[in-house]
């Protein structure tokens, strides 16, 4: 095994089965200390066993999964050092705000304030408001809080932004930016791609039990190409140097791994023949066309840490 | 453990239902029973009595209480919350349980301590003591595994129904006929032996080192319900 003195978290050959189904098939992948590692999948790809393994929630059928160096399951030896966002609320509906940040800070051994930490959610207000009066979008704040008590070295944020509005969702990710500016790692699965995009420094993507994909946002998207597309007036005669007339008649797309140079030879073209290019559009490769390619996409599973 | 007890306790007195249902209809009955006493012990005896209200706290204020409460706690999720902490899983299972099981005993307490108030004290006191405790373990050990049976909390009335009229039955039963005939099956069924037990402490007149041995049957059935909800007990709901 290769040295992980910096992984926090080390998973070798994971295999998860219920019965005859093979949920997670030979997983391995490493979160190195103060990265936002995203795990991406699917709808059933996995990733949901995956991630409540290393939580230690889960029993595997094969495999390692290794948390500090501990097994995950070993409550009181990683427990103390990592904050877990579950999917799903979680929380008891005749507790209050307050006591319930308080029984789970209390349970987690770490110390912190409670008015600290729902200062951080904007949930002060709320602190003797019963669970059960809360609205969707403030549970899954209620949970953040719990998860973030006492500022832990590993956080495990499942959706986190689920039903948030959008001014809470960047509360949230201002949180997690100060968390990480105190060296915690974060372990993140959403569905909002454009957040996984945006924050996350490496992301597995999960498919059918395993990885196609993993890598930083630049190393994904740099296997598809990128896309230039335009329209050409009825009357333009001068075919253009790139790109392939689209059903319409009119639209042209491009698709390219060198954007800018494609960019520049088409516009270097419509300058030289005096031709307008209408509705110009360049975008490059998102998340998003990644994965929604990688269901279509035959390519073995990938195995990329080992 | 002591966390978690606090906020189960907290959250069985802010819940209406529970508090009915599983607290206060147990006293009423219990009322009942202390305010006819005269015909009941025409019927049986005092420790028959002593054994019916028992069991009633035991069967509804502990058993379906705590029943209730595992259901709920594994539908919310809570017990995934809570294993999520550093807290072990007999640390969960016990701050969830001590307060079902602490009010049940006070409840016990109260309506024995007003039941000799008004037909004299039991002859054995810590022998009762011991019978009452050791029947309460029993409830609480079958409470988990009826527990890992049922589904919700709405499920926890019907699938505590069958344990909870079977224990009362037996006891009224044990209490009423004794176990002079039948004395194996009454003794092996689930609180016959508690009954047994309650009854000679109660009205005395047997040998402490003959009672004793009432604890075997029931410590068996502590055994068998453990072994229960080691098998059947789960943490999540099923997906």
């Amino acid at each position: 095994m290769e040295n992980s003195s910096r992984a926090v978290i080390d998973v070798d050959r994971l295999n998860i089965s219920y019965g005859d189904f093979h949920a997670v098939k030979d997983l391995s992948f490493r979160v190195e200390q103060g990265e936002l590692y995203a795990l991406l999948g699917t709808n059933g790809a996995g990733k949901t066993s995956a991630l409540e393994a290393v939580e230690g929630h889960r029993r595997v059928s094969s495999g390692t999964v290794r948390v500090f160096g501990e097994k995950p399951a070993d409550r009181r030896a990683v427990r103390h050092r990592m904050g877990i966002m579950l999917q799903e609320s979680g929380f008891s509906a005749d507790l209050t705000v307050a006591e319930s940040v308080r029984l789970i800070g209390r349970l987690s051994g770490r110390s912190d304030s409670v008015d600290r930490v729902l200062g951080t959610v904007d949930l002060n207000r709320k602190a003797d408001v019963r669970v059960g009066q809360l609205s969707g979008g403030e549970k899954r704040r209620l949970d953040f809080a719990t998860a973030v008590y006492g500022r832990p070295e590993l956080i495990f944020l499942d959706e986190p932004t689920t039903g948030l509005d959008i001014q809470s969702r960047d509360a949230l990710w201002a949180a997690v930016r100060e968390l990480r500016g105190n060296g915690s790692t974060i372990v993140l699965t959403t569905h909002y791609l454009e957040e996984a995009q945006q924050y996350a420094d490496r992301i597995g993507l999960m498919h059918r039990g395993t990885f196609r994909r993993e890598g930083t946002v630049s190393e994904l998207t740099r296997r598809l190409p990128a896309a230039i597309r335009f329209a050409l007036s009825p009357t333009t005669t001068p075919v253009p140097p790139i790109g392939t007339r689209a059903t319409d008649g009119r639209v042209y797309v491009a698709e390219t791994f060198q954007l800018q140079a494609d960019l520049k030879v088409l516009l270097d073209w419509a300058a030289a023949h005096d031709v307008e290019l209408l509705d110009l559009s360049a975008a490059p490769t998102r998340l998003d066309d990644v994965f929604r390619s990688i269901e279509s996409d035959p390519a073995p599973a990938l195995n990329p840490t080992r | 453990m002591l966390p978690i007890a606090y906020s189960e306790l907290a959250q069985i007195f802010r819940n209406r239902t529970v508090l009915i249902s599983n607290l206060i209809m147990p006293l009423a009955i219990s009322a009942f029973f202390i305010y006819r006493r005269d015909s009941f012990i025409a019927l049986g005896s005092a420790g028959y009595i002593a054994a019916v209200l028992v069991f009633t706290i035991g069967a509804f204020s502990l058993y379906t209480t705590a029943v209730t409460t595992l259901a709920a706690r594994r539908q919310d999720l809570f017990l995934k919350r809570l294993r999520s902490t550093t807290a072990g899983d007999a640390t969960i299972l016990s701050g969830l349980t001590l307060p079902v099981a602490g009010v049940a005993l006070v409840q016990v307490m109260v309506v024995l301590g007003a039941f000799a108030a008004v037909t004299g004290r039991p002859a054995d006191l810590a022998l009762l003591v011991v019978g009452i405790l050791s029947a309460f373990v029993m409830m609480l050990a079958l409470a988990m595994a009826t527990a890992g049976l049922t589904g919700s909390p709405e499920q926890a009335q019907v699938t505590t129904l069958p344990l909870s009229l079977t224990t009362i039955g037996v006891a009224t039963w044990v209490g009423i006929t004794g176990t002079e005939d039948l004395t194996v099956l009454k003794r092996l069924l689930p609180g016959g032996s508690a009954t047994e037990l309650i009854v000679n402490t109660w009205n005395g007149g047997v040998p402490p080192a003959q009672s004793l041995l009432l604890l075997g049957p029931i410590l068996a059935w502590v055994v068998v319900a453990v072994v229960l909800a080691l098998r059947l007990f789960r943490w999540e709901p099923r997906r």
